[in-house]
């Protein structure tokens, strides 16, 4: 069962006491003997409610209007409600009251008629001629009486009187002195030892001589007539005396002059009270019925903010929901359908939270199965590709943007093929991706080569369509750089190639030279002109070859030889200058341009290895143009992104360039292009470079070739001379 | 005379004396002129007897006079309180006698006839002025044997008159307590008697 708020209780015991209190306020009006004493209390105790009712009324409307004028939620719907309510009672309540006033006015007067009240009065009036008659009887019965005392001293006035009043059958003579002295009294009531005693005024128009009749009303003895007559004394005129008599009308006409009388009074205290009846019930009425549309009024805007509290608190909740705060939960609003109501919003909300709990929770899983997927994938060593069914490029990882050296990360949600129009060097990869995935390859391998601004690379991808229909397929295409790898090989191949060859050849090579100066020495002095030339040419071409042979085998030598370095902190930049400056001492033709970036890092390197890196780079350059207009570019610069603690050696030329067909075994041993070349220069290059763990490219450019070396710089903390 | 009330003396009074007071405040209407005054008040031992003796003179309003003549029954209450002032508490009330007189207006008669409820002794009169003269007569009021007091003793004899409106009919008594016509009252009165 819901509980009553505390308002409500205070409200009801409120109208409990003001039902109380109109109550006896109307039980007072009524008549009430208990309530009566009370009527004037009620009448302050009620005016007092009515003064606080109308000030928190007031109240209210101030807090109303305030609130509309803010444009609260729910205001104006509470105007809507109050303004309904106040005509719903006050209308209705003005009507009944209306008509109860007229009802109460034509009611009160109805109750005195107008025949009515003029036959009571012609009653009185009759009562009143009847007993004129009666009294003039007795006023003439007692003047009568009066002549007879005229002879009657005072001293015989009690017997005289005692006689008189049994004859005139007055209830009471009474004969007063001239200086209203009362001189004798006789009465029938032998109880009564005063008599009657007359007004002053009564003998004062005695003394003027005119008699007095009247009638009077003597308690417990009835309606009586007084009259009042000059009684002449024995001393003569002169004497004046007063003679009263009082007569009691007979018990029949005594009672009814008694009723006409109650019936007459009771009638004129009723008509003289109806005013005050009047003003009395119109107040009470005027009270309660002010009290009760005040309180209504009061009642009206309690209620009306009850009823629309809910309606606002769900206004309020779902703008809230509709700004995003889910969850948001409404307090209880009772039983009814706006209960009903609230509750299916507080239910609705605490799903839609429930709701977007449960999408949190799994979007953050989603994020963190990415993330450790995105970790996994950055750790490989292998580039992977993801590729939505119609060919998208969806995610890539960090192995595969090093491996193509290109920022594929930027043409994530771009076609591949949009991705070539960027990058041309991916265009054979691309292609070989597309052949496998028209011809719906599930699974696929290959071995490709392909060139990226770091020169030749040697791939091994493959591919395998990913489960799902729709957009959930597509395909991942997993690479890996076997450039590396495979120069290893041929590397290591070439090096033993190197060692045997040397090895087999040096050791004639001696014999054979020594052989050759022998017999020029042993025989040249024996033969002829002619033929000693021929011989001398001979021998000097054996071991002209020789020595040439001699110094193949050394290259080789040195090319087989395993690494021994020297490395300490080397200036790059000034070992470059000191090369360079060397040939250009050496070769007036060879123009030399040198741009160095003053801000290298340092550099850990074995300076005569990188000065014979230098001299082979720059020679290879020299040789490129037989023409002697060879143009040779060298600059330094510090790496970017990834390599930002490298440094970068450019060297180019302004010759034909590489063949194309060359460029993936340019670093190979006896590779060469140039008719006299042993092939070991760039070879011994890259193998420099490689004791220094740096990385070797070579490519041609619009006006010649350019081969680039990184060399990786000092990180603290970080020995990268392993393999030193 | 100079007379003194004290305000605990009567709650009934002290009550009516705020609604007095509340209502006057309430209701603008000009205050009539009618008012009981109490003209002479003189006390005096008679046979070792205290009596009183005093003149007061009555003045109804119209609206009293209306409704007298219109039937309604007045009631007069003449009030007689002797005390024995006491510096360190309330004053040891001796005596409170009350009269109380009725006016009627007989109808058939045309007289006004003035009735003392406790003995039941009526007269009537020819005029309302002659009735109230005779009310206002008060000869030797018998107030308390000498022999009761303690001598050499200060009392204090007070004397007041008043309508009693709640002897009215009660329509009329609402209308009473709101209506100064009606509020007609003597002051206090009040006697330095010593034994």
């Amino acid at each position: 069962m819901t509980r009553l708020p505390r308002q409500a209780i205070i409200r009801i015991l409120l109208s409990v006491l003001l039902v109380a209190s109109l109550y006896l306020l109307s039980a007072a009006t009524e008549n009430s003997a208990r309530f009566g004493q009370l009527y004037l209390w009620l009448l302050l105790i009620n005016g007092v409610v009515l003064v606080v009712l109308l000030g928190l009324i007031i109240n209210n409307l101030q807090r109303l209007v305030r609130s509309f004028r803010a444009r609260e939620t729910g205001s104006r719907l509470t105007l809507r409600l109050m303004a309904l309510f106040v005509v719903l009672a006050v209308v209705p309540g003005l009507v009944v009251y209306g008509f109860s006033m007229q009802f109460l006015q034509r009611g009160v007067d109805s109750w005195f008629d107008v025949r009515i009240e003029n036959a009571l009065e012609d009653a009185l009036t009759l009562s009143q001629a009847s007993l004129d008659q009666r009294m003039r009887d007795m006023q003439q019965r007692l003047e009568e009486a009066a002549q007879e005392l005229a002879d009657v001293s005072s001293a015989m006035a009690p017997v005289a009187l005692g006689d008189l009043r049994g004859r005139t059958r007055a209830s009471e003579l009474t004969l007063i002195g001239e200086n209203g002295r009362i001189i004798a009294a006789s009465s029938v009531d032998t109880d009564s030892i005063l008599p009657h005693r007359p007004e002053e005024s009564i003998l004062l128009q005695l003394r003027q001589g005119r008699p007095y009749v009247g009638l009077d009303p003597i308690e417990n003895a009835g309606l009586h007539i007084r009259a009042l007559v000059p009684a002449p004394g024995p001393e003569g005129p002169g004497e004046t005396r007063i003679l009263q008599g009082l007569f009691q009308v007979s018990p029949r006409i005594n009672d009814l002059a008694a009723e006409v009388e109650t019936a007459f009074s009771e009638y004129r205290e009723l008509a003289y009270l109806r005013g005050p009846l009047k003003d009395s019930f119109s107040l009470t009425l005027s009270l309660v019925l002010l009290l009760s549309l005040l309180f209504a009024v009061w009642s009206a805007f309690y209620l009306a903010r009850r009823l629309v509290a809910p309606v606002s608190r769900l206004a309020e909740g779902t703008r809230a929901m509709a700004a995003g705060e889910y969850g948001t939960q409404l307090p209880p609003a009772g039983n009814d359908e706006l209960g009903f109501l609230v509750r299916s919003f507080n239910d609705m909300s605490r799903r839609v939270a429930n709701v977007r709990d449960a999408a949190r929770q799994s979007q953050a899983l989603v994020e963190s199965q990415r993330t450790y997927l995105e970790t996994v994938l950055g750790r490989l060593s292998s580039g992977v590709l993801a590729l939505s069914p119609d060919g998208t490029l969806r995610t890539c990882n960090q192995a595969a943007m090093d491996i193509l050296s290109l920022p594929l990360d930027e043409g994530v949600g771009q076609p591949l093929s949009a991705l070539v129009e960027r990058f041309p060097d991916l265009g054979p990869f691309v292609d070989h991706v597309d052949a496998h995935r028209r011809a719906s390859d599930a699974e696929w391998r290959a071995e490709l080569s392909l060139d990226t601004p770091e020169g030749r690379r040697s791939l091994i991808c493959s591919g395998a369509m990913l489960p799902g229909e729709g957009d959930e397929g597509g395909e991942v295409i997993v690479f890996d750089d076997v450039t590396t790898l495979i120069q290893a090989q041929r590397d290591a191949a070439w090096g033993e190639v190197a060692r045997r060859l040397a090895h087999e050849i040096r050791n004639p090579l001696t014999p054979i030279q020594l052989s050759a100066e022998r017999l020029q020495h042993k025989v040249a002095h024996r033969l002829s002109g002619d033929e000693a030339a021929l011989l001398q040419r001979s021998t000097e071409t054996i071991i002209h070859q020789v020595e040439a042979m001699k110094e193949m085998v050394q290259a080789f030598s040195e090319y087989a030889r395993p690494p021994v370095l020297r490395p300490r902190t080397v200036d790059f930049n000034a070992l470059v200058q000191e090369v360079v400056d060397l040939y250009r001492g050496q070769s007036a033709e060879a123009f030399i341009d040198v741009d160095l970036d003053d801000g290298l890092p340092g550099l850990q390197a074995d300076p005569g290895r990188l000065r014979q890196l230098l001299n082979n780079l720059i020679r290879n350059a020299l040789e490129a143009d037989d023409a002697g207009n060879c143009r040779i570019i060298v600059s330094t610069r510090r790496g970017s992104g990834r390599h930002a603690h490298g440094v970068e050696l450019d060297v180019q030329d302004n010759g034909p360039g590489f063949a194309d067909t060359m460029l993936d075994q340019l670093f190979e041993p006896y590779v060469s292009t140039k008719p006299r070349g042993s092939g070991l220069g760039l070879a011994i290059v890259k193998k420099i470079v490689e004791e220094h763990n740096g990385t070797i490219t070579a490519r041609n450019t619009d006006g010649g070739a350019r081969i680039s070396v990184r060399l990786p710089g000092v990180v603290a903390g970080n020995a990268r001379w392993e393999n030193a | 005379m100079a007379f003194t009330m004290p305000a605990w003396k009567s709650a009934r009074r002290r009550t009516a004396t705020l609604v007095a007071v509340f209502w006057l405040a309430a209701v603008s209407a000009a205050v009539d002129a009618a008012e009981f005054g109490i003209a002479t008040f003189e006390s005096r031992f008679d046979d070792r007897l205290l009596v009183a003796d005093a003149r007061i003179d009555y003045s109804l309003s119209g609206t009293a006079i209306e409704a007298l003549e219109s039937g309604v029954d007045l009631v007069i209450v003449q009030r007689l309180v002797l005390e024995q002032p006491r510096w360190w508490w309330r004053d040891v009330q001796v005596v409170d006698q009350h009269r109380r007189y009725r006016l009627a207006y007989h109808a058939i008669s045309r007289r006004y006839v003035l009735n003392r409820l406790a003995s039941g002794d009526s007269r009537s009169f020819r005029s309302l002025d002659a009735l109230l003269m005779q009310l206002g007569e008060v000869e030797a009021w018998p107030v308390i044997r000498r022999d009761r007091l303690e001598p050499e003793r200060d009392y204090r004899l007070n004397l007041e008159t008043r309508l009693d409106v709640d002897a009215l009919p009660r329509l009329l008594r609402t209308v009473a307590w709101t209506d100064t016509d009606w509020q007609l009252r003597s002051g206090t009165q009040t006697l330095e008697v010593r034994p």
